[in-house]
């Protein structure tokens, strides 16, 4: 049986040396480079961009500014408000003004500071809260008040909920923008052939790339292909839609000659960040340790341009309550705009954010109150059968276990850790240590869909065409796993194809850790349908009717007879046998009340963490992690517990380091070396990982790619207040606000 | 004309101020090593010149010139894989694999330095490749099968 089994990453000999094709090694035939020319001020009016001291520059081939675009000429997966480039006004530093397509991307450079803009200021507003101020200036006129999503949660009653609490808590928790940061930088390149456009991107959304760019150059969808090669990396900053628009529009201008933009990690930090928020909670508890009741209210930074937020916001909405029984709740999330950088997907969407704030004010309640953060949280975990804040019923949902088994994991660790290994001159007394923990609960895509082809060639290999994108996941690996387990063949004559919008069926996106449960589910229904198939044409030959006939071990089996699966094609002549499978949702909330149906199913971690506290410098030091989450049936043990570390460790990331710093709208450390990302010395000296199934290991297959992250920081944050009992409320958890709040606590 | 030896094969290549980097991708069409941060900071274009690890994007072409430079396209040998990369294939030591390249190099100049590093010694010198992915975990374990230490 395939499913269960840790088997290598199918191309792990090309991932070890270096011949995974990247989309940065695309090299086409006349293939220009390409350079975007970016906006210096903040909010101006473009008064002029002047291009043709550039135009004549050598190898320069095309050039593209607002000029050259229709007065349609914006996009957007859900609002249409962004340029392909800028046209009359600039809204961010580092917003496209013109793109440049010439022989070399040394020639495109020298072309680019050749071209001269000229702008009229505009005053500009950087912070979602000073947006909304009546004086404010306006970024889109059609949303006067810089609000341009506002999803709503009503359930019960909220006040009366306040009236019979014991005690109100209200807390203000913040989280910075940061960068996914994904070693490979975003880049696409294009192509066209009369009306008809290619483009390879390294978008984890290709279907949602072709709809985008067929509504832009309004053609045909399936006059857009799009090929997504394996990613380097992902994390939600490659979902949606983000340089493909350009690159198109720049390559309309070259009669016919590919062009490639690869970005530069300056480039990235101006390309898509994670949501800057602010979330308050007021929450009610009762004297016996129970919820009446909470209120949120979360100002989600979505920057210049709603790109994605309009569909993230809603969904940090639902991410924001907790898992936990609260009997009325009124949350108001809101998607503001101000003068930065496009905000987007980051892996653990919203979430990250979100239980940052929830799973840090459960512990300052509990301290307050006097009771174990532990028993509190246990005490008001939904279980399976109770009703979640949306008015829907939970099944399958495991918080106490994930929660109980992360806890156990880290609490029954055998032995002490010794000091800290290169730190340890001169530490004696100033190292404190002290424990904490938090769970979490993510809802995933509601409304979407996915679909597979099988195809079963008459040599036994087996063609599995999905647009699923593999971005270091493992997700075609999992995904040939299960095509093996259901078709009843070894994994090694699995082919895993795309994706290619014209080749691969429709899928909705690769993200929200959706792949191996959706996608899985429809490699699954090809499967059968593929079974069925071959039973079918086997019957005249094994003289049987369909009911006596099963598909196992590649054959077709009757009571006493069975031929191969490649011997049923032979028999008919055929050279090849496909099916399709398909799997979908069309779950909604009421925009009004928020009641309904969220998600298929719910993304349910856990972690627990120990760390220590120099109280001399204020540095935390991680010195073990326990990440739990629920996946209801393993794929691939080896890879699914690497998803689990990898969540942690990216969470170290905004925990404790990551933060975008703008000054006047600018970002002051675009770079790896003033935005650090976590390297091995960031990581926890122990990392153990709990992967919990359902009973008997045969329930639905639940995602895990992001299940262990948002835990990552409040669990820290609540072991520094346990080890030296100071309180931090804005990520990230720097040095210096430690070493603060330990100066202000002693007074 | 810069000579540049990599991988046991001589090249003469027009470098100008090029990088390492540069040319061993754009010019030698090597593309195992990657531009991640072009500041030398993530190690994802780590390559070996006379066995020591270093940043190809920091690295002119020209002060390679006639020394030996190793990618990871050069490390295996006869059609079997070194065991650096077996090590990281048996311990599912990477996601996406940007950075893998960098890794497996930077491993290799480990172990020639010191064939039996413990973890702590394998973190230190491995912190200047960056993962995102976050596989450091069993990046350490497959390091640790190849020290010395461990048998």
């Amino acid at each position: 049986m395939a499913i269960g089994e840790s088997v290598p990453m199918l191309d792990s000999v090309a991932r070890v040396t270096g011949a995974v094709e990247y989309l940065v090694n695309l090299r086409l035939p006349n293939m220009l480079a390409g350079k975007i020319v970016r906006s210096a001020v903040p909010h101006a009016q473009l008064l002029k961009v002047e291009v043709s001291r550039a135009e004549k520059a050598p190898g320069v081939v095309a050039i593209l500014t607002g000029a050259d675009l229709g007065p349609k000429g914006s996009y957007g997966v859900a609002i249409r408000d962004q340029g392909v480039v800028a046209r009359d006004r600039v809204r961010f530093i580092g917003e496209p003004v013109a793109a440049i397509a010439a022989e070399s991307l040394d020639a495109a450079e020298e072309a680019a500071a050749l071209i001269e803009t000229e702008y009229q200021e505009l005053p500009a507003v950087f912070d979602a809260l000073a947006a909304l101020q009546s004086d404010a200036p306006v970024l889109h006129e059609a949303f006067p008040n810089n609000i341009f999503k506002h999803a709503k949660l009503r359930h019960g009653d909220v006040e009366a909920g306040f009236a019979e609490a014991g005690e109100i808590f209200e807390d203000t928790f913040t989280s910075p923008p940061a960068q996914q940061a994904s070693l490979e930088p975003h880049v696409a390149a294009a192509q066209w052939e009369g009306d008809r456009l290619t483009v390879w991107s390294a978008a984890q959304a290709p279907f949602m790339v072709r709809r985008v760019l067929a509504e832009l150059f309004e053609i045909a969808p399936e006059a857009v292909r799009v090929i997504v090669p394996p990613l380097g990396g992902g994390y939600g900053g490659k979902g949606h839609v983000r340089l493909e628009p350009l690159v198109a529009a720049l390559a309309r201008q070259t009669g016919g000659r590919p062009v490639k933009v690869v970005l530069a990690r300056a480039e990235e930090f101006v390309t898509v960040t994670k949501h800057a928020a602010t979330i308050t909670l007021k929450t009610g508890v009762r004297r016996d340790g129970t919820l009446t009741a909470r209120q949120i209210t979360i100002y989600w930074n979505g920057g210049a341009y709603a790109d994605a937020s309009p569909l993230l916001v809603p969904a940090g909405m639902v991410r924001s309550v907790g898992p936990y029984r609260i009997p009325a709740v009124r949350a108001d999330s809101y998607g503001v705009y101000t003068n930065l950088p496009p905000a987007g997907a980051y892996r653990g969407a919203m979430s990250s954010q979100t239980t940052w704030a929830y799973e840090s004010q459960m512990d300052i309640i509990a301290r307050k109150m006097g009771w174990d953060p532990l028993e509190f949280r246990m005490r008001n975990l939904l279980r399976s059968g109770e009703t979640f804040a949306t008015g829907e019923v939970l099944h399958d949902v495991h918080f106490v276990e994930c929660l109980e088994a992360a806890v156990r994991d880290l609490t029954l660790h055998p032995r002490p850790l010794p000091p800290l290994p290169t730190e340890s001159v001169g530490r004696e007394g100033r190292g404190v240590r002290g424990r904490g923990f938090a769970v979490m609960m993510k809802s995933t895509t509601g409304t979407s869909k996915s679909q597979a082809r099988l195809k079963l060639s008459s040599d036994g290999t087996v063609s599995l065409f999905t647009s699923t994108v593999e971005m270091g996941q493992g997700a075609h690996t999992a995904l040939a796993q299960i095509a093996a387990d259901a078709l009843s063949v070894p994994l090694w004559v699995i082919r895993v194809v795309g994706p290619d919008t014209a080749l691969t069926p429709f899928d909705s996106t690769t993200s929200a850790s959706r792949s191996t449960s959706m996608m899985g589910s429809a490699v699954t229904a090809a499967a059968r349908e593929l079974k069925q198939k071959l039973i079918t044409l086997a019957g005249p030959i094994l003289e049987a009717g369909p009911e006596a006939l099963r598909a196992e071990s590649g054959q077709i089996r009757a009571a006493g007879e069975a031929i191969a699966y490649t011997d049923v094609l032979r028999r008919h002549n055929l050279d090849a046998l496909e099916a399709t499978g398909e799997y979908a949702t069309a779950l909604s909330l009421d925009p009004e009340t928020g009641q309904g149906i969220s998600t298929p199913h719910w993304h349910q971690g856990a972690g627990a963490a120990e760390v220590e506290v120099d109280t001399e410098t204020g540095k935390v030091t991680v010195l073990r992690y326990s990440a739990a989450s629920f996946a209801g049936r393993v794929v691939n043990p080896r890879l699914a517990r690497l998803q689990n570390d990898g969540n942690v460790i990216y969470g170290l990331g905004p925990t404790l380091l990551e933060e975008i710093i703008f000054d006047g709208g600018q970002v002051t450390n675009p770079n790896l070396s003033d935005y650090m990302i976590p390297s091995f010395r960031d990581a926890p000296l122990e990392l153990s990982s709990v992967l919990l199934e359902s009973e008997g290991g045969h329930g639905a297959i639940h995602g895990i790619g992001e299940m262990t992250l948002p835990p990552v920081a409040p669990a820290i944050a609540n072991a520094i207040e346990d080890a030296v009992g100071v309180r931090i409320k804005g990520l990230p958890i720097t040095a210096e606000k430690v070493l603060r709040a330990l100066r202000e606590k002693a007074g | 004309m810069t000579t540049l030896k990599v991988n046991g094969a001589t090249y003469e290549v027009e470098a100008g101020v090029r990088t390492l980097l540069s040319v061993l991708r754009d010019e030698l069409g090597l593309a195992g090593a990657k531009e991640g941060c072009g500041i030398g900071m993530c190690g994802a274009c780590t390559v070996l010149v006379d066995g020591q690890a270093i940043s190809s994007c920091l690295m002119l072409a020209a002060q390679a010139s006639r020394r030996e430079i190793t990618t990871v396209e050069g490390l295996a040998r006869d059609g079997n894989l070194h065991p650096a990369q077996q090590a990281f294939i048996q311990e599912a030591a990477f996601q996406c694999a940007y950075c893998t390249p960098g890794f497996v190099l930077s491993t290799v100049a480990l172990l020639n330095e010191n064939p039996s590093p413990s973890a702590d010694e394998i973190r230190d010198y491995l912190a200047g490749n960056l993962c995102r992915c976050g596989s450091y975990q069993n990046i350490l374990r497959a390091v640790s099968t190849l020290s010395r230490a461990a048998s």
